[in-house]
């Protein structure tokens, strides 16, 4: 039973990562391509972090390790993401600021 | 053992494409796949450590999950700009 949960979760954990794989290749543009880096980096490390849990215990050096690995990649990662869209539009737009709209005209 | 060895395996041929992916595509999508190979070669580190059994080479995805988002964030700053 545990090693069909294990096979489960590594099949879970390859699988994700190489899901946003196919999604960055047929994006339609950055930002597009931005919302597939998010399955590789949530359910990737915490399925692979879970099986070897599971496999060596939630207190070994390797259980300890791999969670740490984890929460790092799912902390880190949004940051990361939102560097790149940040970078990405003052690169198209040369600054941060909104596109300006048209002043309302009050109603007559 | 010879499940891990095989999700590495399977991983490490996904990071094929987005190393292709980032030479020929525009700066920022390169960046993106950069972002996606950082984490996918993390999982790989860790998935053969695992099936190494050498517990100290866990340290070693622990380093790269940092380095990776570093080194991500220096791309994005220098690209607003310079790149």
């Amino acid at each position: 039973m545990t090693a069909a949960i294990v096979w489960a979760l590594l099949v879970l954990g390859v699988a994700a990562p190489l899901l946003g794989v196919v999604g960055v290749l047929v994006g339609a543009d950055v930002y597009d391509r931005l919302h597939f880096i998010g399955p590789g980096s949530i359910f990737g490390p915490a399925a692979l972090a879970l099986a070897i849990v599971i496999d060596e215990g939630p207190f070994s050096q390797a259980g300890l390790k791999s969670i740490v690995v984890a929460v790092l990649l799912l902390g880190l990662s949004p940051v990361l993401v939102s560097a790149t869209a940040r970078a990405a539009y003052v690169r198209e737009r040369g600054s941060l600021a909104l596109p300006s709209t048209p002043a309302e005209t009050p109603p007559e | 053992m010879t499940a891990y060895f095989a999700a590495a395996a399977v991983l490490l041929a996904g990071l094929a494409p987005l190393i292709v992916f980032s030479v020929r595509a525009s700066p920022p999508d390169g960046l993106v796949a950069l972002n996606l190979g950082g984490t996918i070669a993390t999982l790989v580190l860790m998935l053969l450590a695992e099936a190494t059994q050498r517990q100290p080479f866990f340290d070693l995805a622990v380093v790269s999950a940092v380095l990776s988002f570093a080194g991500g964030l220096a791309y994005a700053r220098f690209l607003e700009r310079w790149l």
